[in-house]
């Protein structure tokens, strides 16, 4: 079966970036606990999901329960104001509805905050792509000053071992005599986030056949979106990668206005990567730190075309997602088409694919409708309040 | 005299790309050999990218003991159209010049590797020359075919002198080449000046002759070795690759071999070219040589007679327009080989070491492509 | 020895006229250079320049003499004649006789309503539509291009097109396409004019010289 998985990865061209030979079943996963059962909402591929689960982190029904808990607990972060739903608000399509984040103490970051939807499904987290997995990605706001501003993840383990509710779910997922670390404090929030997906959008229902699901004018967008307008080409979407989104790394020059002062900061990112100090928390530090956040996959390549380069994210829910773009300069759908329409801002590193696209006013609007259709029943009941799955409410 | 509006546009932002580039570029050189096994340690945790062997290329380069003597940059095949016709080809020859200027330190010269021009045109050659005077370095004119063919290098040479000519920098001699002379073809068929450009203009063009040096360069050639010692390194610059690669698109010079005799009996000879708008690497005998990257479009590799030295690079991806373009650097050792640097504008840049041509391919191999010619 | 070597110019002067007119049938041209369209749709001139072809001589188990025609197919078996013997004259004109006869049969046509006339008109018109494709190719106003780029600026000989590999998934499309959506998206993109008409007689056009120029390669869709 692992072979299997393995080979399907190598088949699609997809990974989780784990390795072969590090897989550890524990007896209890493997034997005593309940699986956790997905539903697939329609236009998502079941077994893409299940390749996307880490081996050594396999999802069961306490665990993601125990990492929804995590989710919402503001207790994980120093002064008890800020849970991973503070940014991720499943009520806001899991963003924040700002431009750049706010952590403890109101203290700013510098970048929009995603969406947890589909996140799973990225090959690499951050706006960077700083971090491989969902696991890596959840360690490091709990110690980033700007956000939860936890001393060190051994306090963040030591606030939670003072919770007997806390020891006692652990133990029950996890098993072992210490079973609270910060591995798996991680493991269990990831585990949560691989059960929040985004499909069964009208796009959906028009991509299944249904004619009528979506408008004449949101068809006409969607032939743009393919064709004229070349969204298509980084918002990638097919039935074997339904996510608008090719996972990669461009610039189109959001940003480059704002600082002036590449030079510098590039040279204090290298320096430190010379000295060998350009550690994970370290580096996690600098994109969120104003300037050296605008030099984006620089700061984990330090190629230069990768200057200024954001990874390309995905559209599904995009109407309930603003502000748009890394830094959330962007608050209004209109305003990204036209920045797109323009040929993006022109900067020393500008992806040669981004050029002048001469829509009509029509055309924008059109595309428009088509980017509304993408709103998936789930996000939109939760915007809605129709539904709600913040624990004790 | 000529106006500079178009320019002031787009000043701002180029001002910041050269401030940026400067740093990043000395920053590269500098910071590399740890930055290598840091990044080859991130590499190898990811499982779906090839560890990237460019570093590699680098790591050898720095176990030398040898320093570089000094470096020039090139830029080549700008392929200029008036810029109300084509803005594409006028932009990235400008983006090659700020990435020029923002070297620091500044490169001892320019060597500019000739298809200045699309069709030869005085407006196309006049606007070239424009774009380089913005060049803070010295530059050194090279001319190609479809600079000369329309007037038969009047305009060109109004503009920029001689079209053979050389000098010595550094106790190398420099010497320029003109190898695209053409056989008269265009008489008896009773063309046009610009139905004979347009004839040699076409790259798969099967009317026009073969590029050659032809027997008055070639004598122009010895004279000029006939006082240069043979222990001087020596360095061409020639707009066709001086040997025989490709003849349909004369990636070719007929009288290769006859120029290749005259520069064999010197201890070290390094050809520079431009045209074929790829990596290409060659080494015969005592001569290597390095092609040039175009700003304007990558050429396909041949369907045959590739040098064997030659590691492809991966084919270009149209939907960015600058990808397989771009510049480069040369680093000039006292022997007179050189280290050839592509700096590609969408990938990360690539370095065919001396090294790699002393070896005949053995050490300091560039990264291999993931998707070669076929 | 001797006599076989001597049979064999009679008969090669009796069939030599036949041999000539083969690459009628045959397409010889190798893919590559443009040239080749030339000689391969008026091949007879070609053909006669040829130098006449070689065959191996056949070897019979039981030491007999064997008889080949210049086709390097038909032969005969002379039972009663050993490799290296004499062959009589008499036998040799009426083993000649056999022989011919023999090719003749084996020459024969079904009696279809196709004429050598016929496949000459075929090949005329797909010669047109090529060099018509081939024009167009290297004309950026005629395929309405608006910058100066014409396909063949990237694509020279149609190098890099890979007709054979479609359809085939496409990173610009990120869908599987068409050669025919590739050579729109050219059109539109790098070229800057409006997309042909699916039914366009140019884009038909087109598709003739880009596959022409992969003539003979193995069929390899998907490939990248």
């Amino acid at each position: 079966m692992v072979m299997l998985v393995m080979g399907l990865i190598a088949l699609l061209g997809t990974s989780s970036g784990r390795s072969p030979g590090s897989l550890s079943w524990p007896a209890w996963a493997a034997g005593q606990a309940k699986e956790f059962q997905m539903t697939f909402p329609l236009g998502i591929p079941a077994d893409l999901w299940e390749l996307m689960i880490p081996e050594d982190n396999p999802m069961t029904e306490a665990k993601v329960a125990l990492g929804k808990a995590l989710y919402f607990d503001t207790r994980l972060s120093a002064d008890n104001t800020v849970s991973c739903a503070t940014c991720h608000d499943p009520r806001r399509a899991f963003t924040d509805g700002k431009p750049v984040s706010e952590g403890v103490g109101g203290k700013k970051g510098a970048r929009n905050a995603p969406t947890i939807l589909n996140a799973m499904f990225n090959e690499e987290q951050f706006w960077d792509g700083r971090a491989k997995t969902l696991e890596d990605q959840a360690k490091q706001p709990l110690v980033n000053p700007v956000e939860m501003a936890m001393p060190s993840h051994e306090a963040v383990v030591a606030k939670l071992k003072q919770i007997p509710e806390y020891v006692k779910r652990f133990r029950e997922v996890f098993g072992g005599t210490d079973p609270i670390t910060i591995d798996h404090i991680v493991q269990a929030i990831a585990a949560f986030e691989r059960t929040q997906l985004s499909g069964d959008a009208p796009f959906d229902r028009f991509i299944a056949g249904d004619e009528k699901a979506i408008s004449a004018a949101a068809k006409r967008g969607w032939e743009l979106f393919k064709g004229k307008a070349r969204c298509i080409t980084c918002h990638e979407f097919n039935p074997s990668s339904p996510f608008f989104t090719d996972f990669k790394y461009h610039n189109i020059g959001v940003g480059m206005k704002a600082t002036k002062n590449f030079e510098t900061l590039a040279r204090r990112v290298q320096q430190l990567a010379e000295r060998g100090e350009l550690t994970a928390a370290e580096l996690d530090k600098l994109s969120l730190a104003e300037g050296f956040s605008e030099l984006g996959r620089f700061l984990v390549t330090r190629q230069p075309k990768d200057v200024g380069a954001f990874k390309t994210p995905p559209l599904r829910d995009v109407a309930l997602t603003g502000p748009y773009m890394h830094d959330g300069s962007m608050k209004t759908l209109r305003e990204v088409i036209e920045f797109y329409n323009k040929g993006g801002e022109p900067n020393p590193n500008l992806d040669g694919g981004i050029i002048e696209l001469h829509l009509t006013e029509q055309e924008m609007n059109d595309l428009e409708a088509f980017l509304r259709t993408l709103t998936s029943t789930y996000a939109r009941a939760l915007a809605r309040g129709e539904i709600t799955i913040a624990p004790g409410k | 005299m000529w106006p500079l509006k178009w320019k002031q546009r787009e000043q701002q932002y180029r001002q910041e790309r050269a401030d940026f580039f400067a740093a990043v570029k000395r920053l590269d050189r500098r910071a590399f050999l740890k930055v290598a096994g840091m990044a080859a340690a991130v590499t190898t945790a990811k499982t779906v990218l090839p560890p990237h062997s460019f570093q590699l290329v680098d790591v050898v380069r720095a176990s030398e003991d040898e320093k570089p003597l000094f470096q020039f940059a090139y830029i080549s095949d700008t392929h200029l159209y008036e810029r109300r016709l084509n803005e594409r080809f006028v932009k990235a020859a400008m983006r090659a010049v700020e990435d020029v200027n923002a070297l620091d330190p500044q490169p001892d010269f320019v060597l500019f590797g000739g298809d200045l021009a699309q069709l030869g045109q005085p407006q196309e050659l006049e606007l070239g020359k424009q774009i380089l005077s913005e060049l803070k370095a010295p530059v050194k004119m090279m001319v190609g075919e479809h600079d000369w063919f329309l007037d038969m290098g009047e305009k060109w040479q109004e503009l920029f002198g001689p079209p053979n000519y050389s000098f010595d920098h550094k106790g190398i001699h420099f010497i320029v080449l003109m190898s695209v002379n053409e056989k008269d073809f265009w008489t008896a068929r009773n063309m046009t000046p610009m139905e004979r450009m347009k004839t040699v203009a076409g790259l798969d063009n099967p009317i026009q002759s073969r590029f050659e040096v032809g027997p008055e360069g070639r004598e122009w050639l010895r004279r000029d070795l006939a006082n240069v010692s043979p222990e001087t390194p020596i360095i061409v610059f020639s707009h066709s690759p001086l040997y025989k690669y490709y003849r349909p698109w004369n990636f070719w010079t007929e009288d290769a071999e006859a120029v290749q005799e005259i520069l064999f009996p010197y201890r070290s000879v390094t050809v520079i070219h431009g045209h074929t708008h790829q990596l290409l690497t060659n080494r015969i005998r005592n001569i290597h040589f390095h092609g040039m990257l175009s700003t304007a479009w990558p050429w396909p590799y041949a369907p045959e007679g590739l040098p064997k030295l030659t590691v492809q690079m991966d084919r270009a991806d149209p939907f960015d327009e600058a990808d397989g373009t771009g510049d480069g650097t040369v680093d000039v050792y006292g022997s007179g080989y050189v280290d050839k640097h592509y700096n590609l504008w969408s990938r990360n840049p690539i370095t065919v070491a001396k090294a790699y041509l002393e070896s005949w391919g053995k050490e300091a191999r560039p990264p291999a492509p993931q998707f070669p010619s076929y | 020895m001797r006599i076989r070597h001597v049979k064999l110019i009679i008969m090669g002067a009796f069939i030599i006229g036949w041999c000539g007119l083969w690459p009628l049938s045959s397409d010889s041209a190798a893919p590559g250079s443009w040239l080749n369209v030339v000689t391969d749709i008026i091949p007879l001139a070609a053909a006669q320049q040829r130098p006449p072809s070689q065959h191996p001589q056949p070897q019979s188990e039981d030491g007999h003499l064997v008889v080949q025609l210049c086709d390097g197919r038909t032969q005969m078996e002379i039972a009663d004649v050993r490799e290296g013997e004499v062959l009589p004259p008499e036998k040799a004109r009426l083993v000649a006789r056999r022989l011919m006869a023999r090719y003749a049969q084996q020459q024969a046509k079904q009696a279809s309503k196709w004429t050598r006339r016929d496949r000459l008109i075929w090949q005329r018109e797909q010669k047109r539509l090529v060099e018509e494709g081939r024009r167009l190719f290297h004309d950026w106003k005629a395929i309405g291009g608006t910058i100066g780029i014409s396909c063949d600026m990237c694509h020279p000989d149609a190098a890099n097109t890979h007709p054979e590999t479609y359809p085939k998934f496409q990173t610009q499309l990120k869908r599987v396409a068409a050669l025919r959506d590739m050579i729109n998206w050219c059109i539109e993109n790098p070229v800057k004019g409006k997309p042909l008409a699916l039914d366009d007689p140019r884009m038909l056009a087109l598709e003739a010289y880009i596959t022409y120029q992969r003539r003979g390669v193995p069929l390899d869709p998907g490939k990248h």
